[in-house]
């Protein structure tokens, strides 16, 4: 048997030894001594319940738990999120195909932990936050599994959770917590999702809006970018699945606090984030476009997909006026079409020849440009035509 | 209509093979004239179950019943039996496993199977192959390739949709098991796994396979299926015992082939001996060439195998330039690698069929049933290492009624000079063993991270070793596993399925990476402004003799030198040069015996076991020798730290008294050159290479305390090879006096006991009075 485990030991030490070292991270015993000095999180706005009970080492009497907390929408500053009745084309801007939701109380903000980030049936979520409006609160329930042989009873929870609500949002669901749901949901109760095809991805909306401006588009960037609150203590992203095992051995609540907290701040930047877009096009629908030319014109895109035309005349008449030449190339064939609707042949016609005057876009968007040039030129020789 | 292609004096195979044996310089090379008599096909009904469509559309294509082979395989495979069907090449196999998955799906359009093909080009044949016939048939049957090369839109759609999924074992290794939930459909509803090319899956890598095939029955547990396997095989001698090992049930074995052939010629040439004392020979690709330019000539369609591609592109050249345009047309002969998409080889597939193709130069891609149409006759440039290769190479050429011809023209290896030597070896009935060793721990414990990935491990589950609770608790102990509820639970970052490959048992490699590319900027420097390419990888037991600091590395027929080793990396940065000697590093071997399985003695008097062992190797000088006399010019020192290799090796060691009375000199060179003669005829008996086994020999051996041959596995943990070794010991024995009777050189050669020059004048001599021994 001795001889076995040396053996297993060195196939074993090998293997380590071949896999890419994650930064900070010391050869020997493979798991990180990171975790222990990340400082534990000044207690910010929102009030964090005290971490798991059970005391150290011991397996705790149920395998998991919910952790609750009611925040006022007041202290959250949303101004259309949560409040109202949800506009369905508000929420298609949101990223939502098909049929939207009624109420902000039947959207499921969402945000899981895992045991690792590549996927496949061997990562497991151990932590999913999730967060609902009801009445002047929003209610954040964080399920925590405090043991990997209790994922049956754990997902069954999350299902039940889930159900009742007709939409879920997210920041990089599509790509990432989703899939890893519906892993889940097969390994454990061999069941599929009821929101897959309900669901608000914030990332894309975001990045839209925000990647021009700010470079990044991460929840944690757009904190700081946009809510103007960046994160002071927080444990890095890479060292989730690490605390998280060594938590399972250790059993000491300190260790996974911090990852509580994250998660928290996550599913609560969801929301605001969520608000933010909301607000962005809400204003621009009532003519107050972006001062940001790129975000101005991506919500000019929106608004033509969803058939706000008003809308999308502001936005790209604003993003046409603030926007540097390549940008002013790139919106004109549709800001002349929009023009050209209005009856103003004149001036698309005057924009066009100037833009293709000063030799912009690529070989294909001059010919396109061109033969927009010729079609509206005909148009106005018959318009002043039929005038005189 | 094209025009047909005019031949200057089209004759016909019959009247050139008559010429061939009256010619007395080609009869010289002769050493074995076969001729095969054509064989009756043997047919048998359809099934009566067969789904009626089915046998409807087969008739329309004029196939009015099934050989009998076929009819034996759908009716083990319709009683849900394992089965493994074993005939040759061109025999119908396809159908054997196409028929039953068919028949389901008609019944059942939920049904769905896996086929798994060990190369992504034969996958692409066979979809073609199976969508005709799913269309002839008239049913709705999605079938779709799903590999490295299909593209991310169209994965969701295979995955719930695809009937039958084709792929291959790396893709369902790291692409399709450890994805298991998004292919719900397929494992729900999966009736027949197919494993084509049985052989193939052999050595370290079919002892992957065996673990990837665990994994995925474990997965069918889960989801509640049990598919029935249906195998094909190129003939073995333990076609059962391979099937068993992979499947681990019980397999019926189908190898009455029922399928007529029409009469064949093999001929075994041995090019004439240039150089006596060098024992060297005529080399096999101009005696090739030659031979192929005769036949091709005479309108014959031909095609010649070459063992590289560097040879291919020779022997085309070569060939082209024997028929040149505009009297010749042009794309009379065409090459053909690895890797040619199925339009290229359809177009050269037509090109035979209308006569405008009349020669194809070929690697060994061809070999594994990839189907452009038969030949009339077949060249093969050297021994292609086992007897299965060979049938197959030689099966190309060969319709089903008419006459057809196959050479196989041989090197000056020992295993070439073997074969051709005793013909009996390849015409008898394989001594092959196809071997695997699923429970090798180092293979094992790979799959099994895996496995727990895929679905947790239950504390009392077996997998494969009965010592899978001792390597689970450990796991649990390293914290790769995490034990609750009864279960062990995957507690890693990692994703296990891409730190392992599946060709090789560990990834300890050295990557060689040529840094020729235009002016790099500093040599050997990790940055190299983008030109460094790799260009190849060795294991690290080779490196240290192979890719040592100053060492001239041959890759393609070019020769590299090695310029910086980063040993701890595993990188060796090389550099092509031109340069008229070779370099040859001294390797200290030392073997330590941990365990010894089994002893027995032989009547020859030799002392045989087997067993576990520690190989310590160590590399200190090496030495520069002139390309062609072998000289001495130079030498320098390898600084590089001692390897250990811990796995199974054969040894046999000598009684005193069969060397008693010899001089320290004399036993050591008749032990070296007995060495060299077993372990280059120890891959008649294996399907190996000759690399796959290690040679160490001691005049006095601390274990045996006599004087000791060993021949190791090099795969870590070893896959079976040194017990076949021990079972078969006397046959290899009797090979080897075969041998050495027989070879043609005076005193020692590469092609026997290794050359003269090197080990001295009395090396042949000396073995000889060792394998005469009697008791």
């Amino acid at each position: 048997m001795n001889d076995l485990r040396s053996r297993i030991a060195a196939i074993v030490e090998r293997d380590r030894a071949q896999q890419p070292s994650r930064p900070g991270e010391s050869g020997g015993t493979g798991r990180n001594p990171l975790y222990a000095t990340v400082d534990p999180p000044a207690s910010g706005r929102y009030p964090v319940a005290r971490g798991p009970s059970a005391s150290a080492a011991v397996p705790p009497a149920f395998p998991f738990e919910v952790r609750e907390q009611r925040i006022a929408l007041d202290d959250l500053g949303l101004e259309i999120v949560g409040r109202g009745a949800c506009d369905p084309l508000l929420i298609a801007h949101l990223g939502l195909k098909g049929a939207s939701p009624e109420r902000w109380q039947d959207v499921l903000f969402l945000d899981t932990e895992t045991t690792g980030l590549s996927g496949g049936t061997g990562t497991y979520i151990f932590l999913i936050g999730v967060a609902h409006f009801a009445g002047n609160e929003l209610l954040l329930r964080q399920h925590m599994l405090l043991d990997l042989g209790a994922e049956k009873e754990f997902i069954e929870q999350l299902k039940a959770e889930i159900e009742p609500f007709r939409a879920c949002a997210s920041y990089n669901g599509k790509a990432f917590d989703l899939p890893i749901i519906r892993t889940r949901f097969v390994m454990a109760i061999r069941s599929d999702l009821t929101v897959d095809d309900s669901h608000l991805d914030l990332l894309h909306p975001a990045r839209r809006l925000w990647s021009n401006r700010f470079g990044s588009t991460t929840l944690r960037q757009l904190e700081e970018s946009v809510l103007d609150e960046g994160r002071t203590a927080d444990i890095p992203g890479w060292l989730i699945p690490d605390a998280y095992f060594h938590y399972l051995r250790k059993r000491d609540p300190a260790i996974i606090a911090p990852v509580l907290e994250h998660n928290a701040r996550d599913v609560i930047s969801l929301v605001r984030i969520t608000d933010r877009v909301a607000r962005a096009v809400t204003a621009a629908r009532g003519g107050r476009a972006p001062d940001h030319a790129p975000a101005a014109f991506a919500l000019a895109r929106g608004f033509e997909r969803t058939g706000e035309t008003d809308a999308a005349f502001a936005c790209y008449e604003s993003a046409y006026c603030d926007g540097d030449n390549a940008l002013r190339a790139k919106l004109a064939l549709a800001f002349a079409r929009l023009l050209e609707r209005r009856g103003d042949v004149e001036r698309a016609l005057r924009m066009m020849e100037t833009l293709v005057a000063l030799g912009l876009g690529s070989e294909r968007w001059r010919e396109q440009a061109e033969s927009r040039i010729r079609r509206l030129s005909k148009k106005r020789w018959r318009k002043l035509a039929t005038a005189s | 209509m094209r025009t047909a292609v005019r031949f200057p004096a089209r004759v016909s195979l019959e009247q050139i093979l008559d010429g061939l044996a009256r010619d007395p310089d080609f009869k010289q090379m002769v050493t074995r004239w076969e001729r095969i008599p054509p064989r009756r096909a043997s047919y048998a009904d359809y099934p009566a179950w067969l789904d009626g469509r089915i046998s409807a559309s087969l008739r329309r294509r004029g196939i009015l019943s099934l050989y009998s082979h076929q009819a034996d395989a759908l009716e083990s495979t319709h009683a849900k039996k394992h089965t493994v069907v074993v005939t040759p090449t061109a025999s119908g196999k396809t159908l054997c496993y196409d028929l039953p998955v068919i028949d389901a799906i008609a019944k059942d359009p939920t049904a769905r199977a896996l086929y798994i093909f060990p190369t992504k080009a034969l996958a692409q044949d066979q979809l073609a192959e199976l969508e005709r016939l799913a269309k002839d048939v008239d049913i709705d049957l999605k079938t779709y390739t799903y590999d490295g090369d299909t593209p991310p839109a169209v994965r969701a759609a295979i995955r719930s949709a695809g009937h039958v999924v084709i792929t291959n074992p790396d893709m369902l290794h790291t692409g399709i098991l450890p994805h298991h939930t998004k292919w719900v459909k397929l494992f729900e509803n999966l009736r027949f796994v197919v494993l084509d090319e049985l052989h193939t899956y052999r050595g370290v890598f079919g002892s992957n396979v065996a673990n990837v095939l665990r994994r995925l029955r474990r997965i069918c547990e889960f989801y509640g299926s049990h598919p029935t396997f249906i195998c094909t095989s190129a003939t073995i001698a333990n076609p059962e015992e391979l099937a068993r090992r992979h499947v681990e049930e019980d397999v019926v074995v189908i190898d009455r082939n029922g399928a007529p052939r029409g009469e064949k010629v093999l001929v075994f040439v041995n090019p004439p001996v240039v150089n006596q004392s060098l024992g060297i020979r005529k080399s096999a690709l101009f005696t090739g060439r030659d031979i192929a330019a005769t036949l091709l000539a005479s309108g014959v369609q031909t095609i010649a195998f070459a063992r590289s591609r560097v040879e291919t592109e020779l022997l085309l050249t070569y060939l082209r330039s024997r028929f040149p345009q505009p009297q010749w047309p042009q794309d009379l002969i065409r090459g053909y690698r690895g890797g040619y998409l199925p339009s290229e080889r359809r177009a050269i597939e037509s090109g035979l069929r209308d006569g405008s193709v009349r020669g194809v130069v070929s690697t060994n891609a061809l070999e594994l049933g990839i189907d452009i149409g038969a030949l009339q006759a077949a060249v093969l440039l050297g021994y292609p290492g086992t007897i299965a290769s060979t049938w197959q190479q030689m099966g190309r050429a060969g319709r089903r009624e008419d006459l057809s011809a196959a050479f196989l023209v041989a090197t000056s290896s020992p295993i070439d000079q073997y074969v051709v030597q005793h013909p009996g070896y390849v015409l008898d009935r394989s001594p092959e063993a196809g071997l695997v060793n699923p429970d090798n721990l180092h293979v094992l414990v790979h799959h099994l991270k895996c496995a727990a990935f895929e679905i947790p491990f239950e504390t009392r589950e077996r997998f494969g070793t009965e010592d899978t609770p001792g390597v689970l608790a450990y796991l649990d102990e390293q914290g790769v596993l995490h034990e609750s509820g009864g279960k062990y639970h995957w507690s890693d970052q990692a994703f296990p399925a891409e730190t392992t490959s599946l060709r090789t048992a560990t990834n300890d490699n050295v990557v060689i990476v040529d840094t020729t590319g235009p002016a790099p900027r500093t040599i050997g420097s990790e940055h190299h402004d983008g030109k460094a390419r790799v260009i190849g990888e060795i294991d690290r037991f080779a490196a240290q003799v192979l890719l040592h600091e100053q060492a001239i590395y041959l890759h393609e027929s070019k020769q590299f030198q090695v310029e910086r080793l980063d040993w701890d990396n595993a990188k060796a940065y090389v550099r092509e040069v031109k340069v008229d000697y070779y370099t040859q590093a001294e390797l200290a071997v030392r073997i330590r015996v941990i365990d010894e399985f089994d002893r027995r003695a032989t009547q020859r008097g030799f002392d045989l076991a087997h067993g576990e062992v520690l190989v310590s190797t160590l590399t200190t000088i090496y030495k520069k020798l002139t390309m062609y006399t072998h000289e001495n010019v130079g030498w320098g020192k390898i600084h590089l730290p001692e390897l250990e290799l811990q796995t199974t090796s054969f040894w046999c060691s000598l009684p005193e008294r069969a060397v008693a009375g010899w001089p320290k000199e004399r036993v050591e060179v008749a032990l070296a050159g007995l060495g060299n003669l077993l372990h280059g005829l120890a891959p008649l008996l294996l399907m190996c290479a000759p690399h796959d086994l290690g040679l160490a020999v001691e005049v006095r051996s601390p274990h045996t305390e006599r004087p000791t041959i060993y021949l190791f596995d090099m795969t870590p943990g070893g896959i079976g090879f040194s017990e076949r070794l021990f079972k078969s010991t006397d046959v290899l024995l009797d090979r080897a006096r075969e041998h050495l009777d027989s070879c043609g050189c005076g005193t020692g050669c590469p092609s026997c006991v290794g050359p003269a020059y090197a080990l001295g004048n009395d090396v042949r001599e000396a073995v000889a009075d060792l394998l005469s021994l009697r008791r």
